[in-house]
Formats: C-alpha cells, structure tokens, sequence
C-alpha cells in the first residue's frame, strides 16, 4: 500500500510540470479541442479525457447519422458507438477506460477529506479494521466500531436523538469528499425546520452498512441513516448511498433498510437528495417503519 | 407505489367538427426500489371515443353554449362518468370557433364539466403538437429517431408540428381548411378571407352566389395544397403563405431533412374515404383531400398511416395535455391545484444574476411582467443549475424570496418551474425563507414565457404533480 500519499502527489505535481515545460503541445492530440474547463498552463492544453465531451468525441468512423449514434450516446454511460482498430479498442476508448477504472481505484483507495470533515463539525471515529487492506478482505471487522470508537461515541454523541445519521467511507471515499459538503447541510436544514432531533454528527473510517446496527443500539436512536460511499464502477465514482433503518438492531434483515441510491453529478443531485432524505425520515419515523414493512406512499 | 389512474377529457371544438374523448391515463413509479421514486404514464388508453359532430356554430360564427354543454353531457353520459370523476383535461378550440367571444361561451357552457381544471383553450400551435401526438407521427419519430411531419387538416385551419425523435423541433397553422370554401345546392355559400386572397393571387373568380363549379373549386384547392407543400420547405414563405398563418401560431420551419408525413384531420379522413360526392359535406374538404393527394407532399415524403384522422386533436388533447412533474418537488396542499398560471421564464443570463443573489434586478423583471398581464401573479420558470452548491442554491433561495415577496400578493403561493432536478431543496430552502406562506416548486417541465400552465393535486402521496401547459388562454 501506499503509505506517503502526500509525497506522491508532490511527485506527480513535479512530473506534470516537467513534462508540460517541455513544450506539451503534442499532448492535445491532432484532433483534440480543448475542454471548455480546461486550465490555462501558458498555452499548453491538458484535455480531460474522461468527461462527457470526450465521450461523445469518441466516435465510430464512417456513421451514417451521425446525430442517432450522439442521441444513443447521451442517454447512456455505457461505451457505445466508439469504433474500433482490428478487433481492439482505439487508443483515446483505451486511454479513457483507463483513466475511469483509475478514479475507481482511487475512490476505494484514497482518504475523505479531513479537513471537509473538520468544517462539518464531525467526530471522527473508526471500525475495527486496522487498515485499508483488512476493510477490503474482512467485511465483518467494517460492521462494528472498535473498542476505543465505542467509549468515544458514548462519551462524546448526544443519546436517544430521533434520528442517528452519520456518514462512512464504505468502498468510496470520492463519493464523500465530492457529496458530502452539499448533501449534509441540507439535510439538517430540512430535520430541523421540521423540529426534529438529531444526533451528533460523526464519520466512520473503514465503515460498512451494518455497522448502524450497532450505532442504534449504542445511541438508542429511533432511526439510524447512514451515509456510505458506494462500490465504484467505470461509469460512477463519486456515487453515495444512502440506507435508513428504524429500530435498528445487531442481525437485523437487511429487508428491513431502505435505500436511497445514485446520489452524485450526474444522479441525484446532492442537495436535492438532502432535501429528500429530510423527508424520508421524517415519514420513516411517522410510520415507525423501514425497509420492506415502509411504503412510501405513506409518508411521503 | 401503487399504481394510480387519472381520468383525462380532451374536448376538440374545431370549425366544421367536434369531438370528445375520454382517456384514462395510468402513472406508476418507473424507478427501482433502491431509487428515489420516478413517477411516470405507464399506459394511456382511450376508454370513450366520441362522436364526430358538427360544431354548433351560428352562421354568424358564434357557438351555440347550450348545444356544446349537451354535447359534453351525452358523450360523458356515453362514456358512464360523471364530471366529478374528470382530473385534468383540455378543450381545442380552433378557427372559427377560437373567436374571442366564443371563448366565454365555452368556459360558461363547460363550467363544471371538466373536473377541477378550468376549461383551457390551448392556441393553434398547441393544437399542432396534440394533432401530432394523437395521430401518432410523435411516436413513430421516436421509435425510429427519424423526422416526422404531421399535417392536420381540419374545416378551419391546417397544423403542421415536425418532431424528431419524439421531441417538437416546429410548428405552426394555416389558415388553410376544408370548409374555406362552403357549398350549399350547388352555390357558392362562403368564402374565407384565406381562400379569397388565396384565389386572388391565382387569378381566379370565386366568390359567394357563384355556381360551385367542380373545376373552378379543383383549382382553388390545387393552389391551397401547393401553399401547404411550399410550409414544408426550408425556405422564406411566399407573402401569400405569410398572409395564412394563424392568428397566434408560430411560422413553421422544416429545419431538417424530413423522413416521413402523417395526415390527420377531417380532410385526411376524405383522403381516406376516397371518391364519392365531392360536396357531400357541403364544402371543399374532399376536393382539397384529393388536391394534397397530388401534391408531392404525398410522392416526396414516405407516408405513414395515422393512428386516428379526425380525432387526432381530441385523442391528442386527451391523452397527452397532462404531463407529470419530476418526482422530487416541493407542493403544498393549501394552494393545489392552481390554474392558468401565466408564465414568467428567465434566461440563462438572467437565472445566472439570480444565483448570485441579484434581487433587485428580479424584483423589476416581475413587476415589468405583472404590470404587462394585468397584474395576475406568474409561475416563475427557469432551467436551473443541475449540481448546485447548498451556498448557491440558498444564495438562489434568498434573492427568489425577497424579490416574490415584494411583488407577489402576501397570501400568493411561491410558484417555481424549474427543468434541474433540484427542486425539492430548494422549495425546502424557499420555505424556510417564507414562513408559513405556501411554495410549489416543480422540476422536470419545459415551459416557455407566454405558456399557461395548471398545477394539478399531487399525485401518489404527493410525490408529483399532474401539469398542463398551454400556450394560450383565451377570457379567462
């Protein structure tokens, strides 16, 4: 494992520099225009190559319309209509396969970000799980908090609040780091406008679903909603997830969760699903009720 | 979820005919059960088609109220529902019979008969749009990704909408019709100002009390038709064809190469029927059906067969009218359901100055708007931004409010359309701002400066709203 990231990221910074001072015009490509977003680096231009304008420059040779391929293209993440070399990939699909399957890694790989975690005002506790390597073969370990996480959180977390919500790095710390900062404000706004008592924010490292379980029994908490960063894939890094419980308890059904997905860019918009997951709760706790035993119509 | 059903009414009050359709239209969650719920029509199925009767119209041209309000009451009492069971719903009323004042005459003689909607009269390039979607050139646009014209030729006007893809790229209306020209025993009885400028360019003699002679009238409806071929192509319309749009519809433009033509309308169903007596409606549809026949209308483009002909515009108006809201909104049971909304849309410019907390600037452009429209308070429309901030969505939130609080009536609802899915936090955001007073905020409708729209109930605990967008709303 890498243990000195800071150290790599000044090393990369160095390369890229280097690199770029060594008259990087090549790097455009011959048909490559540049992002719109794209950062000014003296006249050299770094083009992004994994965003949705990349994609739709990826494109079959010789189409016929070429509009029904650009409309199919939008309205899926899937690597359609890219074309081909022999029986291979082209370079650019090869290149921004690798670059997406390299924000997964790092998604799985990388810390959230202390400091965004610090303005939020969250403690910050951890599983059982002694490092990354033991999160990703041991899933039990990442369902309890460790010993020293369990006297904080009683020392530290107002007891028998309405509704627990806390946040976990699960499989991506992106999906944090990037919904997080947005998501959670809105969220409160929403629980409090509605006069309804929430817990002391905190973050788990190393932490899975399950684990509410045990922070419901702890906190006495009526609801518990946990926050986790989902599995990436090679379309969606930055994904979050959502899954509230009522009267969690240590072996519940997961039938007995609910599950609110897909919150990101280009899902559900972070601060639309605050104000989402604020209403949601608030019917999960009128009908005192989760998972499959909830029915949304009920409440919401 | 379960399943919801709403009962829909599309009331096409044309020139020469009218009819009623009834339509059941069945939302359901379209999303998985680990998403936030998507409500969406899942099935539209027409339960009563009505009878094709001729429009009550005086000879002076205004309608008959107790004939139309008999007409609804049969076909409702046909159909087995009562007015009460009616959730959303649209009247068409075109030509001849959109005149003004025939305008109050419906809403008087439908009052009550179209559930809690008020009766909306949509204008020609609504009508456009429903013809086509009832016709089915929308869907076969959207199954084959291609260009799909509808031309709907009715007694009055003629509606050209071009969809690709199944989305509006144009539309528009003539004033172009099977009854331009009205026969009755063998005489000439009337003859439209657009058919009289229309004879007049061609050098040809028609007018009132003349013998309806079959030649004479052929050669009226071979120039109409052309005018009709000349809206199709992609160039500057003749002065001619200038003078004969619609009072209040769009120019059309066939802004891309076109795949396919659908015809709907009382003249397509001539087209349909074939030979017989030309004037056995008393007017020209037939020979102008058979004129279009001979137009490279019908040899340049692949011709689709329509769904309906006739009804086009009712099936249209009775199944497609009502939209549905996204499905994470912010509504308010206390000020639902709204009507006649009109329609304030700000620009990106415009939306941009307002994220950034621009209210005095918002504050000018609504009073301008309400100073404009008799001082009825509008729904205010805007893309949005797809991932904003909480920062700048409160920013947003804090200009939105202060300018609507300065300008709306106190006990107004604050009314947003927004296209972005943000809806919901930021009708949350807007209603911490407001204090008691109500907010609907809706996302995931498209609709334009100078549409109306209706607010329906909310629909499956709340979590849409049933919409109706019109682009005219005639004595309301």
């Amino acid at each position: 494992m890498i243990s000195d990231m800071a150290g790599l990221e000044k090393t990369i910074a160095e390369v890229i520099k280097e690199y770029l001072s060594g008259g990087a015009a090549a790097w455009a490509g011959k048909n490559g225009r540049p992002a719109a977003d794209a950062p000014d680096r003296g006249g050299a231009v770094l083009r992004d190559i994994t965003g949705q304008a990349a994609r739709e420059a990826e494109f079959v040779s010789g189409a016929l319309d070429r509009e029904a391929i650009l409309a199919m293209k939008r309205r899926t993440s899937a690597r359609i209509g890219i074309g081909r070399a022999g029986p291979r990939l082209l370079t650019q699909t090869m290149l921004t396969l690798r670059a997406d399957h390299a924000a997964a890694r790092d998604a799985v790989l990388k810390d959230v970000d202390p400091d965004m975690l610090r303005s939020l005002g969250f403690i910050e506790l951890e599983s059982r799980c002694a490092d990354r390597q033991e999160f990703l073969t041991r899933p039990d370990l990442g369902r309890a908090l460790s010993d020293g996480a369990v006297d904080a959180l009683l020392e530290k977390c107002v007891p028998n609040p309405d509704i627990q919500v806390f946040v976990a790095d699960g499989l991506s710390s992106s999906a944090v780091t990037a919904n997080l900062p947005d998501l959670w404000p809105c969220l409160m706004d929403g629980l409090h406008e509605a006069g309804v008592k929430t817990g002391t924010p905190f973050f788990v490292r190393f932490g899975r679903v399950a684990l509410m379980d045990q922070v419901s029994e702890l906190l006495g908490a009526k609801a518990v909603c946990a926050l986790i960063g989902e599995r990436p894939g090679l379309s969606a890094a930055e994904s979050l997830s959502a899954y509230v419980a009522y009267g969690a308890k240590t072996g519940m059904d997961e039938s007995g969760r609910t599950v609110v997905s897909n919150i990101h860019g280009n899902g559900i918009p972070a601060v639309e699903a605050g104000a989402y997951l604020a209403e949601l709760l608030q019917a999960v706790l009128r009908a005192k009720a989760s998972g499959i035993a909830f029915r949304k119509d009920d409440g919401l | 979820m379960g399943d919801v059903s709403i009962l829909s009414v599309g009331i096409d009050i044309g020139t020469a005919t009218s009819q009623i359709v009834l339509a059941r239209l069945v939302l359901a969650n379209a999303a998985g059960c680990f998403e936030i719920p998507r409500v969406a029509f899942k099935d539209k199925t027409v339960l009563h088609n009505g009878v094709v009767r001729l429009t009550p119209l005086s000879p002076s041209g205004l309608l008959d109220g107790d004939a139309l309000r008999k007409i609804a009451e049969d076909e409702y009492r046909a159909a087995g529902v009562s007015a009460n069971d009616v959730d959303v719903g649209a009247v068409i009323a075109t030509g001849e019979a959109a005149r003004k004042e025939n305008a109050a005459i419906i809403l008087e003689s439908l009052a009550g008969m179209a559930g809690d909607f008020v009766v909306a009269m949509a204008g020609p390039d609504l009508e456009a749009v429903l013809a086509g979607r009832g016709s089915g050139a929308e869907r076969a646009s959207r199954l084959n990704g291609s260009a799909v014209v509808n031309l709907d030729v009715g007694g009055g006007t003629a509606n050209i909408a071009l969809f690709k893809d199944g989305a509006v790229l144009s539309k528009g209306s003539y004033d172009i019709g099977g009854r331009m020209v009205r026969v009755s025993g063998g005489v000439i009885s009337h003859v439209s100002d657009g058919a009289a400028r229309i004879a007049k360019t061609a050098g040809i003699s028609a007018v009132p009390g003349m013998a309806a002679d079959l030649r004479l009238l052929r050669d009226v409806c071979d120039h109409a038709a052309r005018l009709l071929e000349e809206a199709l192509e992609d160039k500057t319309p003749s002065p001619l064809l200038a003078s004969l749009v619609s009072p209040g519809a769009s120019v059309f433009r066939a802004s891309l190469p076109i795949d396919g033509i659908c015809f709907s309308g009382g003249v397509a169903e001539c087209m349909r029927q074939g030979q017989g007596d030309y004037f056995r409606y008393g007017d020209v549809g037939p020979l102008l059906g058979e004129a279009i026949s001979r137009t490279r209308l019908c040899s340049a483009f692949r011709r689709l067969a329509p769904a309906e002909t006739v009804r086009a515009t009712a099936v249209g108006a009775g199944c497609y009218s009502a939209e549905v809201s996204g499905s994470t909104i912010a509504q308010d049971d206390r000020a639902l359901p709204l009507k006649n909304l009109p329609v304030l849309k700000l620009n990106r410019d415009e939306q941009t100055r307002c994220y950034e907390g621009d209210s005095a600037f918002l504050e000018e452009k609504i009073r301008g708007f309400m100073a404009q429209n008799g001082w009825i308070w509008p729904a205010l429309a805007f893309r949005g931004e797809a991932n904003p901030s909480y920062a700048r969505l409160n920013a947003l939130a804090a200009c939105l409010s202060e300018a609507l609080a300065k300008t709306l009536p106190p006990d107004a609802p604050f009314v947003l359309v927004l296209e972005c899915d943000t809806a919901k936090a930021l009708g949350q955001a807007l209603r911490a701002r407001r204090g008691g007073g109500a907010v609907v905020c809706v996302d995931s409708a498209r609709v334009e400066t100078g549409d109306y729209i209706d607010l329906g109930r909310p629909l499956m605990g709340g979590a849409a709203l049933p919409i109706v967008v019109k682009t005219l709303v005639t004595g309301c």
